[in-house]
């Protein structure tokens, strides 16, 4: 058990690192990434003195050095500077922008997941039938769809022509909508307990009718992947002895093939479920630019058109975090279920 | 000269096509233009007599500016909005929306608008862009305003005079107050003035100082309620200046709040009043019950933002937005064909151009930089790339500003002309390279590549499109050395003055903060006329 401990705490040092070297890679890039974010926050015609000012405001004539260090030191005390764009503080910009992502990159996965294992499973059982067939070309589909296409058309067909669904934007986030449910009175009030029901739903279906088209937009090309992937797998462990044995002692089809052939499977599905939750943090520019989402890709998109470097900075390093969270998770819940990982 | 008459009648059919309304200036004589320009090689500007006014000064230099073509004059961009069928509005000339002129229709109080990008903070001093300029004024407002067609316009200033020269006055209104309740005194206005200018005024270093560039201080008169301006010079501009800049703020509250606060607050005298701000989501407005005048039709006002422009049309088209800027070509006929909505689109104050800098080679010889503007077709790019939203230009001022050259008309589609040009300038199989921007200004590249193609075309030139990143590109024209700056670039200049000298002085003479051109005759037309004091 020690080692499992030395296992996490190597995994999380070695996170650390990583984030480091992002902020390193960072200041390279801005070393050699041309245009100074003066000529972003000073007009055309500002003259060269005004420039100059600002260019003082901002820090900017420190050596980049100078800078790289005030900026490691001041992130471990967790300040992230502030915007050259708006000069109000990044921290508390980049988090409020994190459960929108989060919230979009599980509701992504929970789509992905709820139709790619059964999707999935069903094509290895019938292999070479009619539903594998259309389970194949559906896969298909989902991974050579674009992203930004697939959005911009389901925008149209529901929101637009059908009114199904509104086009974009999220009105109202899940942690507020839950917000009517904890308990808001203290201890003198009595403690009453679940209180605004009625507001609870409106905003649960305010929130559910935002969070549909860009969840399904993101998650099918993923849907795709893990379908292919529960399919081999399926395939896989049906070959194996053990499925025999379990048929062979009379078990039921279904229960062979759920009970002990699925399971099996998930376990590299689990893995790469992980894995893609991290890139989903980071890689939903697209479909949040689609869908006007506001989270976290549109921001530091906005950050990058405008050279705010002290937002991109602060974006790319809450990114990297939760990459590297999920890894170690999913490296710690991989050594647990297979500690031959751990030598 | 024919020719030159024959595209003024093309150019303006195209126009009205596009949309009714470009309304000339304000009928002012202006300066003689074409009488002995068939033959460009002479400066022939020197040989009329020297004008009388500081709009025919400039009027002058853009008659001499045409002539001596040191960009090819491209298109006047238009404000393309869409609107929903629930609110009437039209749009403004300046890139501006003042949402106290939206009506809702019917039962409706409620109006969102949808732009491209949000605020940069709330502190109206404290910003330079048109996005955020438009969630301010809502609920701040200046000594002067302008109207829809750009004419200038009392607002907290209920006149204004020329003292003497360096000296301006300015009436404010009475009964007016901010919306936290306190009254609108002359120490605000003066403060709020000298906390643009002053850097040791207000805690603020302000980008908007170069907006006011000339004025100097101001301080409250004795007795009167008026304020005092002053400026270095006679500035002939200023009251134009005050006209788009400098929102009046309360004295008292900014002294007493810190930056983070002032910068997500706003206590203006405007006809909205903040209701909530959640940064990089939305600002949300309620009407402001005691304004001084009739309170917005609207009662409750919502700014929000998407960068993509489908999303946009896709919010308008569902109705959840009543109002979205920047509906691109491509989009404009989806809006146009829905019930719902449609377009409003306007002239707007923003010039496209392609400077050719003027000491390089093969720009630095007049007969060149000519020839590139004969060989465009400026009216089928127009028609094709723009769909039609846009205007031509022949001068770097645009038609309806102060100093605009009615008699200047766009240079004519005329290949051989070109090539004639071209030979006469020696440069014949010059090879040069445009540079633009991708997606800063409104079909940038495509113009580019259009323009390119057009002088690829000529029998002596070849040319190419280089796309460049527009930070990249804005570094090299504004480091001051000309000699960084590519030869041969696409650029947009907005100029919210309305006043020829705010194009001409900063891009075109010789020491422009963003200039491509020096001619001791231009620098002397425009010393001219701003030693003189101007009609505002």
């Amino acid at each position: 058990m020690a080692s499992f401990g030395r296992f996490v705490a190597k995994r999380i040092l070695q996170g650390v690192g990583v984030i480091f070297g992002v902020i390193t890679v960072l200041f390279v890039l801005r070393y050699v990434t041309p245009g100074s974010p003066v000529d972003f926050i000073a007009p055309l015609d500002a003259s060269q003195a005004t420039r100059q000012r600002i260019a003082e405001s901002l820090g900017l004539n420190e050596p980049l050095y100078v800078q790289y260090f005030d900026y490691v030191v001041s992130l471990v005390q967790g300040d992230m500077g502030y915007s050259y764009r708006s000069g109000t503080a990044v921290r508390p910009r980049v988090f409020a922008k994190l459960p929108a992502t989060l919230e979009l990159a599980v509701a992504a996965t929970l789509v992905a997941v709820a139709l790619s294992i059964p999707l999935g499973v069903i094509s290895a059982t019938r292999r070479h039938s009619l539903p594998d067939y259309v389970a194949t070309v559906f896969s298909l589909l989902g991974i050579s769809t674009p992203n930004f296409w697939l959005g911009v058309m389901l925008v149209v067909l529901f929101a637009v022509q059908f009114n199904v669904f509104p086009t974009s934007s999220r009105p109202v986030g899940l942690l507020d909508a839950l917000g009517h449910l904890v308990v808001i009175s203290g201890p003198e009030q009595g403690w009453a307990l679940p209180l605004d029901v009625d507001p609870f739903l409106a905003d649960m279906e305010n929130w559910l009718a935002h969070i549909v088209l860009p969840a399904i937009t993101l998650g099918t090309y993923f849907t795709a992947l893990i379908t292919r992937l529960t399919r081999s797998g399926m395939l896989d462990q049906l070959g194996q002895g053990y499925v025999r044995a379990a048929r062979a002692k009379g078990l039921p089809e279904t229960l062979v093939t759920y009970r002990h052939a699925l399971r099996n499977t998930l376990i590299p599905v689990i893995t790469v479920v992980g894995l893609q939750l991290g890139t989903l943090i980071g890689g939903a520019v697209i479909t949040e630019a689609v869908f006007d989402w506001p989270g976290l890709g549109t921001l530091v998109i906005d950050a990058i058109n405008n050279r705010d470097w002290p937002l991109i900075q602060g974006c790319l390093v809450v990114i990297g975090a939760g990459f590297v969270i999920v890894n170690v998770v999913v490296d710690t819940l991989y050594a647990k279920l297979n500690p031959q990982v751990m030598d | 000269m024919e020719r030159r008459k024959f595209l003024t009648l093309a150019g303006t059919a195209a126009g009205t096509a596009a949309l009714a309304g470009c309304s000339s200036g304000d009928g002012t004589p202006t300066d003689g233009g074409g009488d002995t320009a068939t033959d460009t090689e002479e400066p022939t500007a020197t040989e009329r007599p020297e004008p009388e006014t500081r709009e025919g000064y400039l009027q002058r230099a853009n008659l001499v500016l045409n002539e001596e073509a040191p960009w090819i004059f491209l298109n006047r961009q238009y404000s393309v909005y869409g609107k929903s069928t629930d609110i009437a509005w039209q749009a403004r000339r300046d890139e501006r929306i003042d949402a106290y002129a939206i009506e809702p229709q019917g039962s409706k109080s409620s109006v969102t608008i949808t732009q491209s990008q949000l605020d940069s903070g709330l502190d109206p001093h404290d910003h330079r862009e048109t996005p955020t300029d438009n969630i301010v004024l809502q609920a701040y407002e200046g000594l002067l305003s302008r109207d829809r067609e750009g004419r200038v316009t009392n607002q907290l200033a209920t006149g204004y005079e020329r003292v003497e020269a360096g000296q301006v006055r300015f009436q404010l209104r009475s009964g007016v107050s901010f919306h936290s309740g306190d009254s609108l005194t002359k120490q605000d206005v003066a403060f709020s003035i000298n906390r643009i200018v002053q850097s040791d005024v207000g805690g603020l270093e302000s980008p908007q100082s170069d907006q006011l560039a000339g004025v100097t201080g101001a301080e409250p008169a004795d007795g009167d309620s008026a304020v005092v301006v002053s400026s270095d010079g006679i500035n002939p501009i200023v009251f134009a200046l005050f006209a788009s800049y400098c929102d009046v703020m309360n004295r008292s509250w900014v002294e007493s709040n810190d930056t983070a606060y002032i910068n997500s607050h706003m206590n203006g005298t405007g006809p909205f009043m903040l209701d909530n701000y959640e940064q990089d989501v939305e600002i949300s407005y309620e009407s402001y019950d005691d304004y001084y005048m009739d309170a917005a039709p609207a009662d409750s006002l919502t700014i929000q933002a998407a960068g993509e422009a489908s999303t946009r049309v896709n919010q308008l088209l569902s109705g959840e937005t009543d109002l979205i800027v920047n509906v691109p070509p491509q989009n404009i006929s989806q809006v146009q064909n829905s019930e719902d909505s449609e377009i409003s689109a306007v002239p707007s104050t923003r010039i496209i151009y392609n400077a050719m800098i003027y000491n390089r080679e093969p720009f630095d010889s007049p007969q060149f930089r000519q020839a590139m503007n004969y060989a465009i077709d400026l009216e089928s790019i127009i028609s094709n790339v723009l769909s039609g939203f846009a205007d031509q230009t022949g001068q770097p001022t645009l038609e309806g500003f102060v100093g605009h050259n009615g008699d200047v008309d766009p240079y004519p589609y005329d290949v051989e002309e070109a090539e004639r040009l071209v030979e006469e300038s020696g440069y014949a199989g010059a090879e040069i390279e445009l540079h633009t921007p991708n997606g800063r200004y409104l079909k940038d590249l495509e113009i580019a590549q259009a323009v390119v193609g057009y002088i690829d075309e000529l029998e002596n030139v070849s040319a190419e499109v280089q796309q460049r990143d527009f930070g990249n590109l804005a570094g090299e024209l504004l480091d001051g050395d000309l000699s960084t700056s590519p030869a041969f670039y696409l650029i947009g200049w907005g100029n919210a003055t309305f006043d020829a000298s705010q194009t001409i002085i900063p891009l075109l003479t010789s020491d422009g903060a963003l200039t491509s051109y020096s001619n001791d005759r231009v620098d002397e037309l425009m010393n001219e006329a701003q030693s003189m004091g101007g009609e505002n």
